[in-house]
């Protein structure tokens, strides 16, 4: 009976069991769904907070793309397809900077044709005037450059005349020189002077003055050629220069005077500022060679040494881009000794002959209208010209006075009229001369020199 | 008494040495005078810096001086504007100052605007428009949020060349932040959104567009050339339409067509700094922002 006591409590113990352990279970089940509910929650609003903050950044994006349209800065698929898709890749983003210089000008004198023609300067130049009355084309000028790499830099000047194309200058200049130094190598507008390195569209006349067009010719000293400049750190800006050029200028040297480099230039350059708005840039140069050239005389041929010695004097006053004004000068003393020979009758004679010149010019500027008076002589001082020894006069002192008004519309085009008073024909006879010129540039930004 | 004068001699120059040696300072040429501020406010005392540009002068137009390039001969940094600004003038500057240090891809040549987003791009030039920028607009020293960018980046530049000082430019410019900050939160608070103005050059285009106001038009039409009649007359009828507060002169600007633009339309003409120390007041770039919000908030 003991056992029997005992059934009922067992089987109740395991009835209670078996009817709360699922039950017991369901409870851990239920807290579980309710844990993992809450948990999903949770994520949901994570994911929601992650959408908002998504959404925001979309948007931002958005924004950001909106404000950079039209920079450089591009997404990956925005950018161009041809960097790869060309035959020759992206190598045109490497062309030079180009830029063409178109300068024209009307012409008229109160000479005849063929006075023009033989308008020289007796005793120092037999070229004369090959301008033409109405329309002349100077030159539509081209110019490349860019850097060639991180050593040099390079720049060309492409004259296209009427006569065909010209190589005015090529050359390579250095960057990365020591100590202030500077290598140029290749053809180039030489150091000598002041005006002789500009470019004529920058000069302010249409011509060049008479002492260049004496003692140098229209080209100018323009050569193949070493220069080498040093520029050292001093409080006050002075550069000195050395030269060693081909020596084919048709009037100081000449191309079969020698073989090989036969003229040779130095200069300095030095400026100092003028109070806050005013600059002066002054120093001396030289050049001097070997010649042979038949721009003397007609028919005659010289053949001898040269040295040209000049001293250039610049002033200018810029307050502001609307307001400048200019005093310029250069002086130049040549000097030559030689033979020349009539190539006719192949007589020759001993010529020495020492002539200088000068010129002054000055130049007012306001607003877009600019004005400017120049005033040439030749042999202020000296005269010598001496044939075997003797003396030889070739009449007055040759002199010229010019006046010019121009109009700038913008920083890229001018209009110029200029007025010539010229007595250089030594024998009172007077060219009265008028320009109207026009030059515009197109295409990349060339920085201008002072 | 020779050895005597010998031994003075000799340590008066090995002293010389290295006094020059341990104040070396990092030689720093800016264009603009904003440029030269920015550097002087991260450099301080570790460099000495050059501007080439007065803030009298429209920086458009500068020529390439002897002076200007012999202030670059032995420079370490050339820092500039870019965008072309300077385009006139910097190349002649920088290949004839016969300086390693400044040439393009060095470290030495610093285009400040490397370091901000150019606006007003345009998407094709010719010069019919005038000298427009064809890189975007270049007057960015009047958005505070671009400056701070370039104060960075001349930070970082500073730091590469003279990294024995990096902690004390990096505290120079968080000085700068600091007070950008505080300075932006005046700025801002002068609430000139929606306000309306006209200006003689497009220099206010992103003052205008971190600050909300508009630039209704520009009394010169293409940048570079002087406005004809017909362009004075079509700002008038803008000016007439839009009801903008005033006209926004520059000390450079030609005054002949702002005060006649002025008189036909009754508006105040005023005269803003474009640049520090262009006037009375505006001796660093914090100022100048000042002074040019307090100009604006006036009208």
């Amino acid at each position: 009976m003991k056992i029997n006591k005992f059934i009922p409590i067992h089987c109740m113990l395991i009835g209670l069991i078996i009817i709360f352990a699922p039950i017991a279970k369901c409870q851990d089940i239920n807290e579980r769904i309710k844990s993992l509910e809450e948990m999903l929650k949770k994520q949901q609003e994570t994911i929601q907070k992650q959408q908002e903050i998504i959404t925001q950044l979309q948007e931002e994006l958005k924004q950001i793309k909106k404000q950079a349209a039209g920079t450089p800065v591009m997404t990956e698929e925005e950018r161009p397809s041809y960097i790869s898709g060309t035959l020759f890749g992206a190598s045109s983003a490497y062309n030079p900077n180009i830029s063409l210089i178109l300068d024209t000008f009307g012409y008229s004198s109160s000479l005849k044709k063929d006075e023009l023609e033989h308008w020289n300067i007796p005793g120092f130049t037999s070229e004369g005037i090959d301008h033409q009355e109405g329309l002349n084309i100077h030159a539509a000028e081209l110019y490349l450059f860019a850097p060639v790499d991180p050593f040099f830099n390079l720049y060309a000047t492409i004259p296209v005349t009427q006569e065909g194309v010209e190589l005015e200058e090529a050359y390579l200049i250095t960057t990365n020189l020591p100590a202030g130094l500077q290598a140029k190598i290749g053809k180039f507008k030489t150091g000598f002077g002041r005006l002789n390195s500009q470019h004529a569209h920058v000069w302010n006349f249409v011509d060049q003055p008479l002492v260049y067009r004496a003692f140098i010719g229209h080209e100018g000293i323009n050569e193949k050629g070493i220069q080498l400049t040093w520029l050292p750190a001093l409080p006050i800006y002075t550069q000195f220069g050395i030269e060693a050029l081909q020596g084919e200028n048709e009037v100081l040297f000449g191309n079969d005077a020698t073989t090989g480099l036969h003229a040779f230039g130095a200069f300095i350059k030095s400026s100092i500022d003028v109070g806050p708005y005013g600059t002066i840039l002054f120093g001396p140069s030289i050049v001097t060679g070997k010649t042979k050239t038949d721009s003397i005389e007609k028919d005659h041929v010289f053949s001898g040494d040269s040295t040209l010695v000049g001293f250039e004097f610049t002033y200018k006053w810029k307050p502001s881009r609307w307001k400048s004004f200019a005093l310029q000068s250069e002086y130049m003393y040549r000097t030559q000794k030689g033979k020349l020979q009539d190539i006719n009758t192949l007589d020759v004679q001993n010529l020495k002959r020492s002539q200088d010149g000068l010129y002054l010019q000055t130049n007012y500027q306001t607003g877009r209208w600019g004005f400017g008076a120049r005033y040439d002589l030749l042999e202020p001082f000296n005269d010598t010209y001496k044939l075997d020894g003797t003396n030889i006069s070739f009449g007055d002192k040759p002199w010229r006075a010019s006046a010019m008004v121009e109009f700038n519309p913008s920083e890229f085009s001018k209009i110029r009229l200029q007025y010539n008073y010229d007595k250089s024909s030594r024998d009172g006879r007077t060219n009265n001369e008028w320009y109207l010129q026009f030059i515009g540039g197109v295409g990349a930004h060339a920085a201008h020199t002072f | 008494m020779k050895r005597n004068f010998l031994t003075v001699l000799i340590a008066g120059m090995v002293l010389l040495v290295f006094s020059s040696g341990l104040h070396a300072k990092i030689n720093v040429v800016a264009t603009l005078p904003w440029i030269a501020d920015i550097a002087k406010q991260i450099g301080k005392d570790n460099i000495a810096v050059t501007t080439l540009v007065k803030a009298s002068q429209d920086p458009h137009y500068v020529e390439a001086k002897p002076s200007l390039i012999i202030a670059a001969r032995k420079t370490d940094i050339l820092m500039y504007n870019g965008l072309d600004l300077e385009i006139g003038y910097l190349p002649v500057i920088i290949e004839s100052s016969k300086n390693p240090n400044i040439q393009p891809g060095k470290i030495g040549n610093l285009d400040c605007s490397r370091f901000i987003t150019p606006i007003e791009k345009p998407s094709s030039v010719d010069r019919s428009m005038g000298d427009v920028h064809p890189l975007g607009n270049p007057h960015y020293h009047f958005s505070p949020s671009n400056i701070l960018k370039v104060a960075q980046g001349i930070t970082e530049t500073l730091v590469t060349i003279d990294p024995s000082n990096e902690s004390y430019y990096r505290k120079n410019y968080q000085d700068f932040y600091s007070k950008w900050q505080e300075k932006m939160k005046q700025w801002k608070g002068a609430n000139l959104a929606g306000k309306k103005f006209v200006a003689y050059h497009t220099v206010f285009s992103y003052l205008a567009k971190e600050f909300n106001f508009q630039i209704v038009g520009c009394i010169e039409a293409k940048p570079g050339i002087p406005p004809s009649s017909g362009d004075i007359q079509k700002i008038i009828d803008t000016i007439n339409k839009t009801k903008p507060s005033a006209i926004l002169a520059n000390v450079y600007s030609p005054k002949k067509a702002i005060d006649f633009v002025a008189e036909k339309t009754n508006l105040k003409v005023i005269l803003m700094p474009h640049d520090v120390g262009s006037l009375p007041g505006t001796d660093d770039w914090f100022s100048f922002m000042d002074k040019v919000i307090a100009l604006l908030s006036e009208v």
